[in-house]
């Protein structure tokens, strides 16, 4: 177990590339020969990694259309672990890397599976170890929004030597950096017989409080074609922010459906969840439905950390979409005919944030006139992004149906923006919309179903809201991608 | 001073190597430790300082001593440390253990290794470093972390401590117990596999051992891992699939203590990070599957809240706790379980790629309780994975390039095994297949275009006996091509990969003939001269298939450069375009049949080309074609195109070749693979011919060192080193390089102490005869030793150019030398009267001047030029008194290393 060396690289499309930040770890260099014997390959300097990384990770030379070494056809498992081909015959191997913009994190683990071949990855702890440092790593870099420009990454990259000392002073990864300080002031935790979590800096003194809310988020492809199946699912996750006095003080938060829910599945747990009873894991999404499975309610029992944290997240399968579309495209007399209706459906709170779909019409000549006719809403049209943006403020009409036609010439002069995917007849409407206090599967934490132990009442607050990801109508008169069609349903 | 050392520091992570080669490792490293000592130095420079040790360790102390001793200056400024200054501590530790790990101070038991262990438990044990405020952890815990390592290291370091550290453990109740337990159990873990390797040992030790019977010697446990740190198995997993042999420790069910250790370990490990609880699940692990005694439903605990985790780490370490254990922890459903989690987990919105792609790769590799295959590291799916529940990990456009390809790769699998005929499966994949296709040929990017080539060579791969796909791919291809002809590379790279790795497959030469035919097929009122230089590409690739018939291809060309503007426009690289397909013809075994239509274009080209250069080349084609038989120029153009052989060959520019093979072999400067040349040293008359030193009448002199300095400023009088070396062959070498002719010497200074050194010429190096000797002339800025790189350009027989490295020449601190150059008409009085006045003046000046003395049994003074270096030897009873005088105080340690060679050598002699 161990990493030899750590590298953080930051590069401009492939262009300007430099290291910013590296971190060899001798000693584990040091076992590193003495376990690889004669085919030891010692880590090249700096100077000399950053070509083969970009290389392979198919950015260096970005001028250049075709080159052997980066582009050849054959495939070589490259991800998550690349073999980075140095002078002559050397390579290094597993060289684990995460992306972020422009910046690219790198390690290389341990090898420590004697092999007369390449053992396979999954036989070395220090893989899982150095992705989650890694990870751990761009977060406190980036934030979790993950801006990489600018002064922050600059100081962040200055903190890093205190910050490695404390996760990772020798190569072993220990814990991953902290993001930041908690808001309420914690103090140290006084000698007592309770041990304290390693993952605890302190303790919270003050008002109990509780924060619990449920996020969900639905993904949608459709075809408005017999012969394609829409598609569409739904993902949540119940983030926590828990402030509790005590050294471990003991929480628990209830999930539950409304009768007839389908349960939840697929569910993932945050390490400080102290147990689980087996009928929670028991629901996946890649089984059928099974009309007996557990559906709740999920009690989770955890002793809370003091930053805010993700408690779990499942999946759920809904039996239909929250909005149902429809896009025809026609091409006719040098201009194009757009149809498109959209509705919401019966279960789903006619209350947004905010909802727009948005129409691009991607690999042509930049728009010239735009005849444009809708039921409700308003329509902004961008000549230059060739976009219309369909705005439908916070609620549909009582009809709970919406509709637009549109007619567009396409006489511009210059060529518009180009995207391989959004070519011709097959084009997309993309979804934009959020809705607070509802999920799609019906999940919810009741604020009295929260039990906290802790000698003052807590005050406990609960929210929910529902957002869309990737939501995509595709025009039913164009061939639309493939995308991961349940075939055996 | 400190902007300065901030500079040098940049420089020095920039380029280890290279910064070291232009300084001297060894003052460096005094500076280095002299700062660390500097009190007007800040922490946060000192802290910057400590970088190279924590970093490169070998590379500054390059041998045991040094390590020792820059070992013991650190531990001396830790000493000297205030207490508040945590983080500088702490670094300080961390840099300690890497010096003394990585130049085998540990495993060799030195002193210092043991003084700095104490040191460490010291630490380690006390309580009163109360220092710890939220953020920083405190020095305790670093000290533990370094014992860690070193017990990882030098496994069995620690092992008769056990009970010290698990007493350490279950008393602290801070956030440091993690650290004790992560300590403790490494150390358990290696003294397991000691116990395993002992014949014999059993539950007894085993109780020993964590009873922890510390009135063992300290020396005693130095022996053991002494011999033991040999075994580099113990740095090793030793969970490693069904089989792997793991050591056991036959215990019989009599090991409470060992449960006891083992289920409070585990019974906090839910207090720890993921990270270390990852660890220590891993390390408990290995244990337990070395002591049968044990059983693994120790596990069974914690094994519901493994299972659940979105953790990475925790989720791998119950992997290979499968792993070890299969059914004796894990039922059938639990393996369904995994399996299915694997699947979600691979394809989980909130996961990052790497993570899901690395649980992908967990699923070819997934830990079956009863497995089939016996393939070590060999990708397998599970007997479980059926299509169905595979089909949830189906490829997408959407996904990215490297999702969508290990998708592809596992769905491939999975229909393989499931028989491809009427496979719903292996349409989905040709269905996502030709959506790539269609988003490539809507402009995709280059990454887009990359991935598709390499689906497309997966799928092929995979599926080359499924002939109505192939063919279908084969068409879209082509019709690919045709629209984006910047694809050619891409395409001839697939038709090359799929020929090296399918050869029984013909699908690449279907490829290759569809593109001739859409080629040749194509317009030529629309084609553009960059469409028309591809094409040409695709066509000599073509023309290297026996079984592709060339006419078509030849009509192509004919009517190109007949009837379209751009075949006789001029343009070089064209032409050679042209010529390279005609080239490749000319060796096609069907070559009789095309006589005639490639015969016209060669000759048209010959004539109306407007590149003097092609129509040369052109002419010199179509008089081999129309004169040479088939057979001869078969093998003319044959023996061209394969690689050099071991026979040496006579080639000359003007032989047949095209613009990219054997034209730019003749033109370019070879690399040999190895060295064929080395320098070797011609042992001289002693150092600086100090032959002349007769009486001589002098001229009056009468300021000595006045006259001597005026020298200085005489133009030329610049005193040089001269080394004598004979270039001589290396040994076993290739036969064609036994006579090198026109040999260029080229030398590059590794530091900027020398003048740069002009190039040398030898007119001719033959092996077996005397070698020719080279004078090197050294003009010393600085008197350090050096090293120079040296590489050389020559000739050989057959008129090749090559250029070779040598072997570097060091140039040692005492080659350096020269004696004290006065004017040749000086008489001995004077030059003694001039050494006089300068030991005076050097012992009085301040700065970089200093006077050492020195003690030994010999006799030998020197002089050197621009730096001094004045020696007074003076005999006593037993030993020689040598006072030394210098202007460069930089030279102390170097004259030190000298003199301790000198007084070596003396004491080999006399004995």
């Amino acid at each position: 177990m161990g990493l030899r060396v750590l590298w953080i690289i930051s590069h401009e499309g492939g262009e300007n590339a430099s290291i910013r930040f590296s971190r060899r770890f001798p000693t584990v260099e040091h076992r590193a020969r003495s376990l690889s014997g004669s085919s030891y390959v010692a880590v090249p300097e700096d100077s000399l990694i950053l070509q083969p990384l970009l290389t392979e990770l198919g950015i260096s030379s970005s001028n250049k259309s075709y080159v052997a070494q980066r582009d050849d056809c054959i495939y070589r498992p490259r991800s998550p672990a690349l073999e980075l081909r140095l002078d002559g015959e050397k390579t290094l191997w597993p060289v684990l890397n995460i992306s972020q913009g422009s910046l690219i994190l790198a390690c290389l683990p341990l090898v420590d599976v004697p092999s007369e071949t390449r053992p396979p990855l999954s036989s070395l702890l220090s893989v899982s170890q150095g992705l989650t440092l890694l990870a751990g790593l761009q977060t406190f870099l980036l934030g979790s929004g993950g801006k990489p420009y600018g002064d922050g990454l600059i100081s962040r990259l200055e903190m890093l030597p205190s910050a490695l000392l404390q996760v990772c002073p020798l190569g072993t990864p220990l814990d991953v950096p902290l993001v930041g300080v908690p808001t309420t002031p914690a103090v140290p935790i006084p000698a007592g017989t309770q041990k304290q979590p390693a993952w605890k800096t302190g303790l919270h003194r003050g008002r109990a409080m509780v924060n619990v809310a449920v996020t969900e988020t639905v993904r949608s492809m459709q075809y408005g074609n017999q012969s394609r199946q829409d598609l569409w699912d739904v993902y949540g996750t119940v983030t926590c922010k828990c402030e509790v006095e005590g050294v471990l003080p003991n929480v628990t938060v209830t999930l539950s459906l409304p009768p007839n829910g389908s349960p939840l599945q697929d569910i993932l747990v945050h390490p400080c969840v102290t147990s689980l009873d087996s009928s929670i894991l028991t629901s996946s999404s890649v089984d059928n439905l099974d009309g007996s499975a557990f559906s709740g309610p999920y009690k989770f029992p955890f002793s809370p950390p003091l930053e805010p944290f993700r408690l779990c997240s499942y999946t759920s399968q809904v039996p239909v979409p929250p909005i149902l579309g429809l896009y025809q495209l026609k091409e006719e007399d040098n201009q194009l005919r757009l149809t498109a209706s959209l509705k919401l459906h019966e279960t789903v709170k006619n209350n947004f944030e905010y909802c727009e779909a948005h129409l691009p019409l991607f690999n042509r000549n930049q728009m010239g006139g735009a005849d444009v006719k809708v039921s409700f809403g308003q329509v902004d049209v961008s000549k230059e992004k060739n976009l219309l943006v369909w705005a439908l403020g916070q609620k549909f009409p009582k009809s709970r149906e919406v509709s637009l036609e549109a007619k567009i010439n396409f006489s511009g002069q210059s060529p518009g923006p180009c995207d391989p995917l959004c070519t011709g007849l097959t084009a997309y409407i993309k979804l934009h919309f959020k809705v607070p206090d509802m999920t799609l599967s019906g999940c919810s934490v009741d604020q009295h179903s929260v039990q906290v132990y802790s000698s003052s009442k807590p005050r406990i607050a609960t929210s929910r809201e529902l957002l869309c990801k990737e939501y995509y109508i595709w025009n039913s008169t164009g061939a639309a991608p493939v995308s991961g069609a349940q075939m055996t349903t | 001073m400190a902007e300065n050392w901030y500079g040098r520091m940049r420089r020095f992570s920039g380029g280890p190597t290279r910064f070291l080669s232009e300084t001297n490792v060894e003052v460096f490293l005094t500076e280095l430790l002299r700062e660390l000592r500097d009190d007007r130095a800040t922490f946060n420079l000192k802290v910057l300082l400590l970088s190279p040790l924590c970093e490169y360790p070998d590379l500054l102390c390059s041998s045991d001593s040094v390590g020792q001793e820059t070992a013991l200056d650190l531990m001396s400024v830790f000493a000297q440390c205030p207490r508040k200054s945590t983080q500088f501590r702490s670094h300080l530790l961390v840099a300690l253990t890497c010096v003394l790990i990585c130049t085998s101070c540990v495993r060799s038991r030195s002193h210092v290794a043991l003084d700095f262990l104490d040191l460490l438990f010291q630490v380690a044990q006390d309580v009163s470093d109360v220092h710890n405020d939220d953020t920083s952890r405190s020095l305790r815990a670093t000290a533990c972390d370094c014992l860690q390592e070193m017990e990882t290291c030098c496994p069995g370091l620690l092992s008769q401590r056990l009970e010290l550290l698990s007493g350490l453990r279950q008393q602290e109740t801070s956030r440091l117990h993690q650290v004790y337990a992560g300590l403790q159990t490494v150390v358990l873990k290696n003294a397991v596999y000691q116990l395993t390797q002992e014949p014999g040992a059993g539950a007894e030790h085993l109780k020993c051992l964590l009873g922890g019977n510390t009135s063992f010697a300290w020396e005693v446990d130095q022996d053991a891992f002494q011999t033991d740190s040999k075994d580099s198995a113990m740095l090793s997993s030793l969970i490693q699939g069904s089989m792997g042999m793991m050591p056991t420790l036959h215990t019989g069910p009599d090991c409470k203590e060992l449960r006891s250790v083992l289920s409070s370990l585990l019974e906090e490990s839910y207090l720890f990070t993921p990270l270390c609880q990852a660890a220590l699940l891993h390390r408990l692990t290995e244990v337990v599957a070395m002591v049968p005694g044990i059983p693994p439903t120790i596990f069974r605990a914690q094994l519901l809240r493994l299972l659940g985790t979105s953790e990475v780490c925790l989720f791998h370490a119950t992997l290979l706790m499968k792993c070890a254990f299969t059914d004796s922890l894990f039922s059938a459903e639990d393996e369904t379980f995994l399996l299915k989690r694997l699947l979600v987990l691979s394809q989980h919105p909130l996961l990052s790629i790497p993570e899901k792609l690395f649980y992908m790769d967990c699923i070819l590799h997934f830990p079956e309780n009863r497995p089939i295959s016996c393939s070590d590291s060999d990708e397998a799916l599970p007997v479980l994975l059926t299509p169905q529940l595979a089909s949830t990990l189906l490829p997408t456009v959407f996904n990215d390039s490297a999702t969508m390809l290990a998708r592809l790769h596992l769905q491939s699998l999975v229909y393989l095994e499931e028989g491809v005929e009427e496979s719903r499966g292996l349409v989905y994949l040709y269905d996502h297949l030709t959506s790539m296709l269609n988003i490539v040929e809507s402009g995709g990017s280059r990454e887009i275009v990359v991935t598709f080539f390499r689906a497309a060579f997966l799928f092929l791969l995979y599926f080359s006996q499924v002939h109505s796909y192939c063919l279908d791919l084969s068409e879209q291809l082509c019709r690919l091509y045709l629209r984006h002809t910047r694809l050619a590379p891409h395409l001839i790279n697939l038709a090359n990969q799929t020929q090296e790795r399918l050869p029984e497959c013909t699908w690449a030469i279907g490829l290759l003939r569809g593109l001739q035919k859409g080629i040749t097929k194509a317009l030529l009122g629309q084609l553009s001269l960059q469409d028309l230089s591809w094409h040409l590409k695709v066509l000599t690739r073509v023309a290297e298939e026996r079984e592709i018939c060339q006419h078509c291809s030849l009509g192509f060309l004919s009517s190109v450069i007949t009837t379209s503007p751009l075949g006789v426009g001029g343009d070089w690289r064209l032409g050679n375009s042209f010529l390279a397909v005609c080239r490749r013809v000319l060796l096609h075994p069907t070559l009789d049949s095309l006589l005639i239509p490639l015969a016209d274009i060669l000759q048209h080209l010959a004539c109306y080309y407007g590149d003097a250069d092609i129509q040369d080349h052109a002419r010199l084609y179509y008089t081999l074609l129309t004169t040479v038989s088939q057979e001869k120029l078969a093998m003319m153009l044959a023996q061209e195109a394969a690689d050099n052989g071991p026979q040496v060959k006579k080639r000359t520019l003007s032989s047949l070749m095209a613009e990219n093979e054997g034209l730019t072999g003749a033109l370019t400067v070879h690399q040999t693979e190895t060295a064929v040349l080395c320098l070797t040293l011609v042992s001289s008359e002693g150092p600086g011919e100090s032959g002349q030193l007769h009486e001589k009448e002098t001229e009056d002199v009468t300021d000595v060192l006045e006259a001597y300095r005026s020298q200085f400023g005489e133009p030329g009088f610049m005193p040089d080193v001269t080394l004598k070396y004979q270039l001589v062959h290396k040994q076993d070498q290739d036969p064609r390089f036994e006579q090198l002719f026109n040999i260029r010497l080229h030398f590059v200074l590794t530091d900027d102490h020398y003048e740069q050194l002009q190039d040398i010429n030898v007119p001719c190096v033959f092996k077996g005869r005397p070698p020719p000797v080279v004078q090197l002339r050294l003009k010393p800025r600085q008197p350090y030793p050096t090293t120079l790189r040296v590489s050389a350009i020559f000739t050989t027989q057959d008129g090749f150019s090559w250029h070779t490295p040598l072997p570097d020449v060091h140039v040692a601190f005492q080659q350096s030398f020269l004696p004290v150059p006065t004017p040749p008409s000086w008489s001995g009085e004077a030059r003694l009267q001039l050494f006089e006045r300068l030991w005076e003046e050097i012992s009085s000046e301040t700065g970089d001047c200093a006077v050492s003395l020195f003690c030994c049994q010999l006799q030998e003074a020197e002089l050197n030029v621009l730096s001094h270096l004045l020696l007074k030897v003076r005999s006593e009873v037993d030993a020689v008194h040598f006072s030394i005088a210098s202007d460069s105080w930089q030279l102390l340690p170097l004259i030190n290393s000298y003199l301790l060679t000198v007084t070596s050598s003396q004491e080999d002699t006399t004995s």
